[in-house]
């Protein structure tokens, strides 16, 4: 056994821990006590469980398996990234195609130059990077065109009056919205390893590879997240340009974002104990 | 109603709907071409909704619009646009520079062209080369109407233009709808201003409500005369 990794016992006295977060919240009276403790038994559930389906797509699934696997990670971040628009027309569709091409396009190519190994062992991880990459990449894209759809309507709409088609119309409000998407993946990458250690060279290093080696894992991963989310940015702007508008060029209305429906409750202040009294 | 082709624009039992709003209510009537026709009625009364189904940037829920006695869906929709200009209430500048905010609609133009146009919204043809920026909301609104004009569009469609002008830029304004229309355009115009109603308008609709209440109008000859 690897001494890196902890034993059972180890993970039990691991437990101290969130005795201790447990600790805190209830000194400081923030009522979270409950829900630190049930957050923290289901992460130890939910990973125990995934633990032991991964064993058993590792053991016997094979890549069918992995792929299997794969295409339910990218349904989930599909419906978590269409949440985030959800006034957009189909949300879904849209942030799944858009998460579903990255990680395709992605994996495909690192399959196909052969710079990963077709094994389950390695397309899980490296494809569940990927999907994550993906599902941010297309949800900070679907939330900024929907914004910017809403905002720029007078201007969007001034361009049809002149004639132009949708997608030249729309086509300043998709670039920013693809720039502001593509800036956090840019921005890691320019400063990976300098903040913090990242993932996959962490988990290489603990488990005992050198650290020359471990970067060259890393760098790949750097450059797949690059392209992941790109390439999903890129085919969530694409799509959710065409579903903005309909067959007579016309922006569709938007309803707010759910979210932003939160933010614009009134607000309702309690009550003061002893108000309208002296 | 029968479809008429000697018509500008038909509207035949056109409803059109928000939700449970009723924003228009089985409006019938005749727009004739060659003419200025207004579009008044109270704030809220489907008055802007009448005008953005003349080039299509809504769409009845029931009901047909017809040009020259066709459907509207008929024709292809960005020629159409091409065709019918629409200038709205509020100047909306969508480049930086005056040149090119001119040739947003029309890409060929050249600077005399440029210059031209802005002569025909009494703008200086100094301004080709000033920045969108700084301008007024009276020099903006003309030079959204010039950047219109540049297209060549055969229908004016005027949303409020001169509401928020100080008065020499609303006579502007008012200037262009006079020249557009003599040199054998369309125009619909929302407005309020009865005056500027009684200025340039050959046909007054009346909306109340979402329905047509009133369709008064006077022989296009008369009223050139006048103005």
């Amino acid at each position: 056994m690897n001494p890196a990794v902890p034993t059972w016992a180890g993970v039990a006295a691991s437990l101290a821990l969130v005795a201790l977060a447990v600790a805190v919240a209830a000194r400081q009276r923030l009522h979270l006590a409950r829900e630190i403790t049930i957050a923290a038994a289901r992460a130890g559930a939910q990973l125990t469980a995934v633990g032991a389906v991964l064993l058993l797509v590792f053991t016997h699934g094979g890549l069918v398996g992995a792929f299997g696997w794969l295409t339910i990670m990218v349904l989930i971040a599909g419906q978590v990234a269409a949440r985030r628009a959800r006034g957009l027309p189909r949300a879904l569709p849209v942030a799944t195609g858009a998460i579903a091409a990255g990680t395709a396009a992605t994996v495909g190519t690192l399959l196909a130059l052969g710079v990963i190994s077709p094994q389950p062992r390695v397309v899980i991880p490296v494809g569940g990077m990927v999907v994550s990459g993906a599902m941010a990449a297309a949800a900070v894209t679907l939330t900024r065109l929907h914004d910017e759809a809403a905002a720029a309507r007078p201007a969007i709409e001034a361009r049809l009056c002149l004639g132009m088609p949708a997608d030249r119309a729309f086509a300043p409000h998709l670039h920013a919205a693809l720039r502001t998407a593509l800036i956090p993946a840019i921005d890691s990458t320019k400063t990976v390893g300098l903040i913090s250690l990242p993932g996959a060279m962490t988990g290489l290093i603990l488990a005992g590879v050198s650290p020359l080696t471990a970067i060259r894992y890393q760098i790949v991963v750097m450059y797949m997240l690059l392209a992941a989310a790109a390439l999903a940015a890129l085919t969530a702007a694409r799509l959710a340009g065409r579903a903005l508008f309909d067959d007579a060029h016309r922006l569709r209305p938007l309803p707010a974002r759910t979210d932003e429906k939160r933010r614009a409750a009134p607000v309702r202040l309690p009550a003061r104990r002893g108000a309208g009294t002296r | 109603m029968t479809q008429d082709s000697s018509a500008l624009f038909t509207l035949d039992r056109v409803t059109v709907r928000r939700g449970a709003a009723l924003l228009l209510d089985e409006v019938t009537c005749r727009i004739p071409a060659a003419a200025c026709t207004a579009v008044t009625g109270p704030s809220g009364t489907g008055k802007t909704t009448l005008l953005r189904l003349l080039n299509r940037l809504d769409e009845p829920d029931s009901g047909l619009v017809c040009l020259h006695g066709q459907p509207l869906p008929g024709f292809d929709v960005l020629a159409l646009r091409h065709q019918i200009a629409l200038v709205g209430q509020a100047p909306v500048l969508l480049t930086g520079r005056v040149l090119d905010e001119l040739r947003t609609g029309a890409p060929d133009l050249d600077r005399d062209q440029a210059a031209a146009l802005l002569g025909q919204v009494s703008l200086p043809a100094a301004m080709l080369t000033r920045s969108t920026t700084g301008l007024s909301g009276g020099e903006a609104q003309r030079l959204c109407l010039a950047r219109d004009l540049a297209a060549g569009p055969e229908v004016l469609l005027l949303d409020e233009p001169t509401s928020a002008l100080d008065p020499a830029s609303a006579q502007a304004v008012e200037q262009v709808a006079r020249s557009f229309i003599a040199a054998g355009g369309s125009i619909v115009i929302v407005s309020h201003d009865a005056a500027q109603t009684s200025r340039i308008v050959d046909q007054v609709l009346t909306l109340h409500a979402g329905k047509l209440t009133a369709e008064r109008a006077r022989p296009v000859a008369s009223l050139r005369e006048g103005s």
